[in-house]
C-alpha cells in the first residue's frame, strides 16, 4: 500500500508483486477510496461504535463505482 | 466484552492523543485517563485494537505499532501539519485519509519512493490536492486487500 512516483518506478520496485499489475490506482480515486464519509468522522467521540462498522460496506461500495470490485481489491478470496 | 461506550471513550482518547502529539498514549497513561487500574487500561488496549482490526500492535507486546491512519512507528510516509513533522501514516494509502484528522490545516505528506529513493510529496486540505509532485504519483497494492493472502498488510 505504498505510492510510487508513477507506475514504472513500481514495476522496478525489488519486492513487486508481478501479480498486482491490477493493484495501481490513480491519486484521485485512492483518496476517494480513503475519505468516504467514515474518515471524516475519525475525531467523533462514538467512531468506533457508530462509523467504523460501516467502512467496509462503503469501501466496497466505492470500489464498485472505480471498477475494481475484484477479490485482489476487495479482500474476498479469489475464485479457484 | 467491554462496554461499547468505554471502547468508545478510549479509542476517542487514543486518537486524539496521536493526533495532538505524534504518539498514541500507552496503556498506563490511558488508564490513567480514564480513571481505571493500570490492568483494565491493558485490558481496554486490547480490547480497541480488537474492535480496531486495521491498526495493531507490535508483535509480543502491549505497545501500539499502528493506529491508522496514523503510525506509532516511523514509517517512510513523513507527515507535516503547519510546519511541523511530528506524525508518520501508516502506508501510502493511509496517508491520504490524514487529511481527515486535521480540518482546515495543510497535511503535507513527504516519501522517499521506493525504487529510487527520490522524494515525493503529497499536500491536501480539507480531502483536496494541493500540491502533488511529481504529478504522476500513483497508488500501488502489491498483495490485494484481506487476510488470507499472509502478506504485510502494508505493502
Amino acid at each position: 500500500m505504498n505510492l510510487f512516483r508513477s507506475e514504472e518506478h513500481a514495476r522496478r520496485w525489488t519486492q513487486f508483486n508481478p501479480q498486482s499489475e491490477e493493484g495501481f490506482i490513480n491519486l484521485p480515486d485512492l483518496a476517494g477510496f480513503f475519505g468516504t464519509e467514515t474518515r471524516h468522522h475519525m475525531l467523533d467521540a462514538n467512531y468506533l461504535s457508530a462509523w467504523f462498522p460501516k467502512r467496509a460496506a462503503e469501501r466496497r461500495a466505492y470500489l464498485e463505482q472505480i471498477g475494481k470490485a475484484t477479490p485482489f481489491w476487495l479482500g474476498t478470496p479469489s475464485p479457484s | 466484552m467491554a462496554d461499547p461506550r468505554l471502547l468508545d471513550q478510549a479509542f476517542h482518547r487514543l486518537m486524539r492523543s496521536i493526533v495532538e502529539s505524534g504518539r498514541a498514549l500507552h496503556y498506563a497513561e490511558l488508564a490513567r485517563e480514564m480513571g481505571s487500574g493500570v490492568e483494565e487500561g491493558r485490558q481496554l488496549l486490547l480490547a480497541v485494537m480488537q474492535a480496531y482490526p486495521i491498526g495493531w500492535l507490535h508483535p509480543d507486546t502491549d505497545y501500539i505499532a499502528s493506529f491508522p491512519p496514523l503510525n506509532n512507528l516511523p514509517t517512510q510516509y513523513r507527515v507535516s501539519v503547519r510546519g511541523e513533522q511530528k506524525w508518520f501514516a501508516q502506508c501510502g494509502f493511509e496517508a491520504t485519509s490524514v487529511t481527515w484528522l486535521f480540518p482546515g490545516a495543510t497535511v503535507r505528506v513527504e516519501a522517499p519512493c521506493l525504487d529510487c529513493g527520490e522524494r515525493m510529496v503529497v499536500e491536501m486540505r480539507d480531502g483536496k490536492f494541493v500540491t502533488v509532485d511529481p504529478p504522476g504519483i500513483v497508488g500501488h497494492l502489491n498483495w490485494g486487500f484481506g487476510p488470507s493472502r499472509g502478506r504485510p498488510p502494508f505493502l
